[in-house]
């Protein structure tokens, strides 16, 4: 005998069939059947953000941490857009989330009605599918069907628009049944220039052939890698044939910092050798990344000796940026795998001889000797090198991405397409959930944290302990940056006031530091870090530091910005 | 370009047009005879390879069933340009 079910049971039951254990929202008006059927499903833990971009956020951390869908839940109108900004970062980022927005019942649709507003309009270009349920029949398969796409494939961001007298339809309950459509997939393809689509192995063994008669060849490794858990075989092909691995913004932590094959991050704010070695390559192979402006510069003078071999899961990535000598569409794992196996064992002595010349000292000075290198050593040191770091956007997150060592494989999470300022701290809330057992650091900027800092109540009510690193030097830096080099050094609108931080913790009745000193660091990073609950250390470092070197942007990978610029000029 | 006739779906196929700023000249919804699915045909002026870069987006949106691009006197003219 089956049961009758309100469309807000069948949302939560359908939750539970898909394995969702943790899920971040914000009541409201239109979402509120949902909210009175949650307390029936304890397997359900609901997260209480104080708004919803850190719910769509820390759903995004959780997802890139554990691999799984990331859930988050809003009501209505100011609900459902105060999502949008954390639905974009898991779009450009390919992030699994699944939104699931309350709406105004389906008479009072198209009214105009109180918190009404067209989300499905509004998320269509930065979700994948979105889905305003039309009727309680169908929400068990919606949402099925929901969690599929936003993992399958390309991962990323997939909504649910529910109205509110859907959560109260009741029908007889039957488990959803209705087999998925299958999608079409161009996986398993090669494709060259000029010669059409081919096999896999076709592409395979172009790109062996490639690598063979190559001098000056690079691997660039993206988020593909950690998307697709090639640590071991993109390892292993530049084990086995001595090419140096270059891991983009995203790729940091899918091959280890201190291997002696790794270069660094390439792009805008990537190390002068490793600019100069793409210059300078005459074989790219590109694993899972989309050649991305920031990594690129002007594509114009990108690479111009390289023949780019690109493996990619998207097909639409290949050739859009960059143009390809091999496309191999595929699983970064798979295609790298048989990439291993086809290729000879080879050396490249002479040039990594050849990078090793182009590396440069860095000389910036910082005050007090509180260098972004000696903080971010004392996060490693205290943390055993074995805690998740959380960036937000700007120049913090640029010395991490350059300076952290990473080791471990997806311990690096960071907005890197969209660079939405006030991602670190929420994601790291979901990361902890991801990792209940591993400690997570989220690094952020005095302005970027000042956007989500309400989630330190979150994190007190939760009982998450997220450690929380705030680089203060009073400026929205980065900005200032590029006011210092672009704009005639006018600090229009980048002063930015801070709250007393050690106070505002206590506020939250979180412990508070603040370091002036490196001679401070190992003690106080070393407390909070071993702080039982959530833990702010604020560092006050040097006001107008930069982030060196830099491309200009549209600017060539060979001409960086090294030093101030007026001592850049005669280059 | 085949597509569920559902007005979600036809909208998100105009917004990849509109996003990725496609140079369109012409657009034709028609029913396409089987039930259920449309039929959109544009018309673009540009290159070989940037009709493919279109039609590619088009190729993994859910709803899309099949995607073709036709070249014309025009779009050859173009490419060889």
């Amino acid at each position: 005998m089956s049961e009758m079910l309100s469309g807000a049971e069948i949302l939560c039951r359908a939750l539970v069939d898909a394995g969702v254990e943790v899920i971040f929202g914000y009541p409201g008006g239109a979402i509120m059947p949902f909210y009175h059927a949650l307390p029936d499903h304890p397997q359900l833990r609901h997260i209480l953000v104080r708004h919803e971009q850190a719910a769509a956020h820390a759903a995004d951390g959780y997802a890139r941490a554990s691999g799984r869908v990331g859930v988050c839940v809003a009501t209505s109108g100011p609900g459902a857009t105060n999502l949008v900004t954390g639905l974009a970062a898991a779009h450009m980022d390919n992030s699994p989330v699944v939104a699931i927005t309350g709406q105004v019942s389906r008479p009072m649709i198209g009214r105009d009605a109180f918190q009404e507003t067209d989300i499905i309009g509004i998320t269509l270009p930065i979700t994948k599918q979105n889905y305003q349920v039309q009727d309680v029949t169908e929400l068990a398969d919606v949402v099925a069907e929901a969690m599929a796409v936003a993992l399958e494939g390309r991962p990323g961001p997939v909504l649910i628009d529910v109205p509110k007298d859907v959560q109260n339809q009741k029908i007889e309950w039957h488990p959803p049944q209705k087999p998925r459509r299958p999608r079409a997939s161009a996986r398993g393809q090669s494709l060259t220039p000029g010669a059409g689509p081919g096999s896999l192995e076709d592409g395979v063994r172009a790109a062996a052939r490639l690598i063979k008669g190559a001098e000056r060849p690079l691997i660039m490794a993206g988020h593909g890698v950690i998307l697709a858990e090639a640590y071991a075989e993109v390892q292993a092909l530049a084990e086995k044939t001595g090419i140096p691995v270059i891991t983009t913004l995203l790729g940091i932590s899918g091959f280890p910092d201190g291997h002696a094959l790794h270069l660094g991050m390439p792009g805008m704010h990537g190390e002068v050798h490793v600019n100069r070695a793409i210059q300078h390559a005459d074989v790219i192979i590109g694993i899972g990344l989309r050649f991305d402006d920031r990594v690129t510069g002007n594509t114009a003078s990108f690479a111009p000796q390289a023949r780019i071999i690109h493996i990619e899961l998207d097909r639409a990535e290949i050739g859009k940026n960059v143009p390809v000598a091999v496309g191999i569409v595929g699983d970064a794992r798979d295609v790298t795998r048989r990439l291993v196996a086809a290729v000879e064992p080879r050396r490249c002595e002479r040039w990594l001889e050849h990078i090793r010349g182009f590396v440069r000292p860095r000389t910036e000075a910082f005050r007090g000797d509180l260098s972004p290198e000696t903080i971010l050593a004392s996060i490693y040191e205290a943390s055993h090198g074995e805690c998740t770091i959380v960036t937000d956007v700007g120049q913090h997150q640029m010395w991490v991405a350059k300076l952290y060592r990473y080791e471990r494989p997806n311990t690096h999470i960071t907005s890197g397409g969209l660079g939405a300022m006030g991602f670190a701290v929420p994601a790291a809330m979901g990361v902890h959930l991801a990792r209940p057992n591993g400690t997570v650091w989220a690094i952020s900027g005095d302005g970027g944290f000042q956007m989500n800092m309400a989630e330190m109540a979150t994190m007190v009510q939760e009982g998450l302990p997220v450690k929380m690193a705030v680089f203060n030097n009073g400026y929205l830096g980065m900005v200032r940056q590029w006011q210092q080099f672009f704009h005639e050094k006018r600090y229009s609108c980048t002063p930015i006031w801070s709250p007393d931080y050690v106070k505002l913790a206590g506020a939250y009745g979180i412990p508070g530091y603040r370091v002036k000193q490196a001679s401070e660091l190992a003690d106080v990073v070393g407390r909070a870090n071993a702080e039982a609950g959530p833990a702010l250390v604020e560092f006050v470092i040097e006001q107008e530091a930069n982030v060196y070197p830099m491309i200009p942007p549209g600017g060539s990978l060979s001409e960086p910005i090294e030093a101030e610029p007026a001592a850049a000029a005669g280059h | 370009m085949l597509l569920d006739d559902a007005l979600v779906t036809l909208n998100r196929a105009f917004g990849v047009l509109r996003r990725r700023n496609v140079p369109i000249e012409g657009l034709a919804l028609h029913p396409s005879g089987t039930a259920g699915v449309s039929r959109l045909t544009f018309v673009l002026k540009a290159d070989a390879a940037t009709a493919d870069r279109v039609a590619q987006q088009f190729h993994k949106m859910i709803g899309v069933r099949s995607v073709m691009v036709l070249a014309n006197e025009d779009s050859t003219t173009e490419a060889q340009r």
